[in-house]
């Protein structure tokens, strides 16, 4: 989980390394997916999000297909 | 409150307090306990993916978003330097400590360094990207590469 200047460098570096290029999440997308995440860590009642949970918030965000699917077997 | 919760709190703060891991004998004494019961607690919390240990089965190497090593990806909180596991929990102490800070990473391609002003609300208006290898499902196939 990396960060990129631009899409041409994640191209740059996906190509270099032989790996798919996958969807990009821009600055704003990763900072609702950290405090969903995170936010509530350090309280007692912490507990990481359930797949139904994490589908619904991608989908928000619109990170709908299947990379993002927590339980999908498309990438077995 | 549970063991368990108590244990998982016991280091999480240690991590926010000192931007370090606890060793077991600190986490012990925060939550008044001998050491193997801290260390079941320990097998408990990995299975919940709140806690990655080293191969030793006693050093923490990740509470995400911290991390116990030094990583590419370094985050300022009130003078305290934390290194966190990836992009997305670089993001992610400054959302668990609520607190604003800086973000200091990298383009992975170039080494172009991002500089981050962090704040409650978020990161500021940026064209910078995060990219995600490894698909959902499987991030914790291999938490460390992910």
């Amino acid at each position: 989980m990396l960060f990129f200047r631009s899409e041409e460098r994640v191209r740059e570096w996906c190509a270099a390394h032989g790996y798919p290029m996958r969807p990009l999440v821009t600055m704003d997308q990763l900072w609702t997916l950290a405090t969903t995440w995170y936010s509530t860590r350090l309280q007692e009642n912490s507990r990481r999000p359930k797949p139904d949970e994490m589908r619904s918030l991608f989908a928000r965000l619109g990170l709908a297909d299947d990379f993002w699917d927590p339980q999908s077997d498309s990438f077995g | 409150m549970s063991f368990d919760t108590r244990t998982k709190l016991a280091i999480y703060r240690h991590f926010a307090e000192t931007g370090q891991k606890p060793s077991l004998q600190v986490v012990a004494e925060r939550v008044h306990a001998d050491v193997s019961s801290v260390r079941e607690a320990y097998v408990r919390l990995c299975a919940q993916r709140v806690l990655v240990l080293e191969p030793d089965g006693v050093s923490i190497r990740m509470a995400p978003p911290f991390s116990a090593v030094s990583t590419q990806h370094v985050v300022i909180v009130d003078d305290t330097k934390y290194f966190a596991n990836c992009a997305w929990d670089s993001f992610g102490i400054p959302a668990a400590l609520q607190r604003a800070g800086q973000v200091h990473s990298r383009c992975e391609q170039s080494g172009e360094p991002l500089n981050l002003e962090i704040d409650l609300n978020g990161p500021p208006s940026c064209s910078w990207l995060f990219h995600c290898l490894v698909p959902a499902a499987k991030w914790w196939d291999d938490i460390v590469f992910t």
